[in-house]
């Protein structure tokens, strides 16, 4: 009665697809969740008349139902991509530096081209050469790496051989001289969690790419109607899912899972475990001491925590044209450092004048708040650490300091925003490690150094049989790369079901 | 991709060498060596676990219950804030919020005041059964009717009817106590002059600061009485306070002061964002609530099957978290006013209702997610806890 042949643990976005899949396929899973709702990051909470979206910016991979993308064939294949709404949204960014620059990059390329070159018309010839080398090497990324060319080779993929692990501030500085420009072409590692300086160059090709081919989207009801939906599909398909029930030990006998005791003590024998949580947290907490080999271990001390974020999320009485939104993604830019400032200031507690990301919904999907309201979410990334050096009794004046100097910033770009706010809540690095249980309350899993890119890391495989991760922390993160992690573990799953029967 | 080809890309060595010296360098993620979780419970404890210091009488149906940790330093709170209170009344265990009447500068207890409700079958347990000494179980500091600098104005206008006093009492302490950089008036509507909280102190308060303006408003004024008299009223707000602008408005009390007061402030022109309230409960007659089935009789015999086990017996005009309390199935809750989400449950087969401001996130309510705190069932339900 109690055996599943499935236990996932964790209903994030890697954990709902696991189990999603799973079920569909007419295996008996089990969900658990510690929290009272799924979803992890991809959730959303409500304050007064206003729903606040809490992490998704920009939908990658989903594509046009014309020109489908990787995404919105995964979530056909779940079916739940027609209970769901999307919303295009037609521009890639805006980057605004108050009095030095305001750029507008809509999803298309030859936009994209052309603006910057109107902007930075030194650098015309860069400008296509750096796009041609772009797409260049997310194609023979493609097929080298995604559809496994297994005759792959160097002179059959060039650039691929050539850039793939080199970084982005590096390749930036082969192709431009402006530090403006390579600003404005970097701001997406904000999406990624490192610097240009230590960001692999790879990621901000893949993103650009797959945004302007596939296009920005956003949900309607945001990321918690996908997590909802996805539960529902869960059950519907004969699912089982525990809610406020976390996961307290994984069992293994010979190496092998046997089962998954909760933390209410309840015991669940299965075959195959999902985890959707940290490998640090599923080796040393959940499984016994002594089960990891000492290798495994060391590979794990290799690899270092990401930054946490800080989020201003507001609920404001104008519409968003009105407040001064015109793009659904505004970065605001306050130097053109990107070598080791940007780094130092996420080890920061205070902020200021950090890269930082404005979302505002509304732009692209009117119905996101109510009629004459908008709302919008304004975010940096800053490590955990400082925030645990805070004291108790200081930390909510701590907390509102921060978001006060963040919403300064913000005010140069948006004057006046802040006399329109009917709502407003904050998170903080804590806030994310309470919710998320996250090592440093960490949003996009480990750093994504060159050294830790696809090519070199264990990915979803663990060394004890049976146990899969599915989450950012075993490969990409973001919502794309998290739900494709979770439905590849599923389908590593059924593969190894299917061969051993 | 195979080890042979990736030793071709430029820069392989390099990085081989960056894994090498990360891995015998690295972090060590030894269990628990720098645990954040001793700091988060410091501010979100699980739970807390109090003890009743002192009690003080208020007025004939209020007492402050004076509240001190078994376990460790109270959690900080902003001035505004509730508890939940979690007790056990004969059979039935539940739970009530009560704002925290003390300043988050006093942090060595928590005082909660509580008022009689004539069928609340908390605060007549706790005003009734509870002494000094009594051990009792609360969640931590929660809900969002505090002061937000973020936005509001520095100038505050405090209205509160009878029991809606309390988390006022720890803004206004925390204020002049803290000498923090605000002004406020606190206009607090009561019927009788023996109903007031917190009178002397509130004119001692006044009395003594020049940044504390209080307007006591009594419906019922004995004889001697030279106060303001009658309800809170936009004439008499505006008549107070002159100008209107460059004011946050706070809103705390009984269903009726709701009922009666944000209207009036509406139609000051006080627009939403300079106007906050404290959730209030669920409502007093659920038949009155706007959207309630018209006809259907509060006492109609309901049953709800929880996680397609047993079937409990409730009726219409109970809320559902109230049911599942009374059976003895466990659900966490904390606000019971539909806002904190903490006791959300999926309803698989049957309807419910819920009255208008039920913070229900837009995907929640279409995928049969409910706040059980203030969903009634209008049919037999069948739930997933």
């Amino acid at each position: 009665m109690n055996d599943y042949d499935a236990v996932v643990i964790g209903a994030g976005n890697g954990g709902l697809t696991a189990s999603a899949t799973l079920a569909r396929q007419g295996l008996k899973v089990l969900l658990l969740e510690k929290h009272n709702i799924p979803g992890g990051c991809a959730t959303s909470f409500c304050r007064g008349r206003f729903e606040f979206e809490v992490a998704l910016h920009q939908l990658s991979g989903l594509g046009t139902e014309a020109k489908p993308g990787p995404l919105r064939g995964l979530l056909n294949g779940l079916g739940v991509a027609q209970d769901l709404e999307f919303v295009e949204m037609t521009d890639l960014y805006r980057v605004a530096m108050p009095g030095v620059i305001d750029v507008k990059l809509k999803a298309d390329r030859g936009q994209v081209i052309s603006e910057l070159q109107k902007h930075f018309p030194a650098e015309r010839d860069a400008i296509e050469r750096f796009f041609d080398l772009v797409y260049r090497f997310a194609g023979e990324m493609l097929s080298a790496v995604y559809f496994r060319d297994p005759e792959a080779s160097r002179s059959k993929y060039p650039t691929l051989f050539r850039y793939a692990l080199r970084t982005c501030k590096d390749v930036l500085d082969e192709f431009f001289q402006d530090p403006l420009l390579k600003t404005v072409l970097s701001v997406y590692w904000g999406y990624l969690g490192l610097p240009p300086n230590r960001l692999a160059f790879a990621y901000l090709a893949i993103l650009f790419f797959t945004y302007i081919e596939f296009k920005p989207f956003h949900i309607k009801g945001g990321s918690q109607a996908l997590s909802n939906a996805l539960v529902s599909k869960f059950l519907a398909s004969g699912g089982t899912v525990r809610f406020r029930c976390g996961a307290r030990k994984i069992e293994t006998e010979n190496g092998r899972v046997r089962a998954v005791i909760t933390e209410d003590g309840e015991r669940f024998p299965c075959r195959f475990v999902v985890s959707n949580l940290s490998p640090i947290v599923t080796y040393l907490e959940l499984l016994e001491p002594g089960t990891v080999p000492e290798q495994t271990l060391r590979e794990l001390r290799g690899r270092s925590v990401g930054p946490s974020a800080f989020v201003v999320f507001m609920g404001l009485d104008r519409d968003a044209r009105t407040c001064g939104f015109t793009e659904s993604t505004t970065f605001i830019v306050s130097h053109t450092d990107i070598t080791e400032k940007p780094y130092n200031q996420m080890r920061e507690l205070e902020t200021g004048n950090e890269l930082m990301v404005l979302s505002c919904y509304n732009v692209a999907d009117p119905d996101f708040s109510p009629p004459g309201t908008c709302q919008a979410s304004l975010v940096t990334l800053k490590f955990g650490e400082p925030w645990l050096r805070v004291p108790p009794s200081e930390y909510f004046a701590t907390k509102y300091r921060c978001a006060d100097r963040l919403l300064r910033t913000a005010e140069k770009v948006f004057p006046g925003i802040r006399d329109h706010i009917e709502e407003a809540e904050v998170a903080t690095p804590l806030t994310h490690m309470r919710y998320l249980g996250h090592p440093g309350g960490a949003v996009y899993g480990f750093e994504q150094h060159t050294k830790d890119s696809l090519f070199f890391q264990p990915g979803r495989a663990s060394p004890i049989q049976g146990l899969l991760f599915a989450s950012a922390w075993s490969g990409d993160c973001g919502f794309q790369p998290t739900l494709e992690a979770g439905h590849g573990a599923a389908k590593a799953i059924l593969r190894e079901l299917r061969a051993g029967g | 991709m195979k080890p042979e080809v990736l030793r071709e890309f430029d820069g392989y060595e390099e990085v081989v060498r960056a894994i090498e010296l990360s891995r015998t360098h690295g972090v060590d993620y030894t269990p628990d060596k720098d645990s954040p979780e001793p700091y988060i419970r410091r501010l979100h404890p699980a739970s807390l676990h109090l003890q009743i210091q002192d009690v003080f009488v208020e007025t004939p149906s209020t007492k402050t219950f004076r509240l001190v940790s078994r376990d460790g330093p109270l959690p900080p709170f902003q001035a505004g804030q509730y508890i939940s209170l979690v007790v056990e009344v004969g059979a039935i265990r539940t739970s009530r919020p009560y704002s925290i009447s003390s300043p988050p500068n006093h942090l060595g207890h928590y005082d909660v005041t509580v008022r009689r409700y004539p069928d609340g079958l908390v605060s007549n347990h706790l005003l009734d059964h509870a002494r000094k000494g009594d051990l009792l179980e609360a969640t931590g500091p929660a809900g969002e009717f505090y002061h937000n600098p973020l936005f509001h104005s520095k100038h505050m206008v405090l209205i509160a009817g009878g029991c809606g006093i309390t988390p006022f009492r720890s803004m206004i302490r925390e204020i002049l106590e803290c000498g923090l950089d605000r002004t406020v008036y606190l206009f607090y509507g009561n019927r009788d002059a023996g109903d007031v909280i917190f009178h002397e102190e509130l004119t001692d308060l006044a009395a003594r600061f020049d940044r504390f303006h209080y307007i006591p408003v009594l419906e019922n004024p004995p004889p001697s009485y030279t106060g303001k008299t009658g309800l809170v009223t936009g004439q008499l707000i505006r008549e107070i306070l002159g100008d209107l602008e460059d004011k946050t408005f706070y809103v705390c009390g009984p269903q009726g002061l709701y009922d009666f007061c944000i209207p009036e402030l509406e139609r000051l022109g006080i627009p939403r964002r300079r106007l906050r309230r404290e959730v209030y409960g669920t409502p007093s007659d659920i038949r009155r609530s706007p959207g309630w089935p018209a006809g259907l009789d509060p006492d109609t015999p309901m049953a709800v099957k929880v996680n397609g086990g047993k079937t409990l017996a409730t009726r219409a005009g109970e809320p559902l978290l109230a049911c599942l309390e009374r059976h003895r199935v466990a659900v966490p809750s904390s606000c019971r006013s539909g806002a904190c989400s903490l006791c959300r449950v999926k309803v698989l087969a049957g309807r419910v209702y819920q009255p208008p401001g039920a913070l229900v996130r837009k995907s929640d309510r279409k995928h049969g997610y409910i706040h059980a705190c203030v969903s009634y069932p209008l049919e037999d339900l069948d739930i997933l806890v």
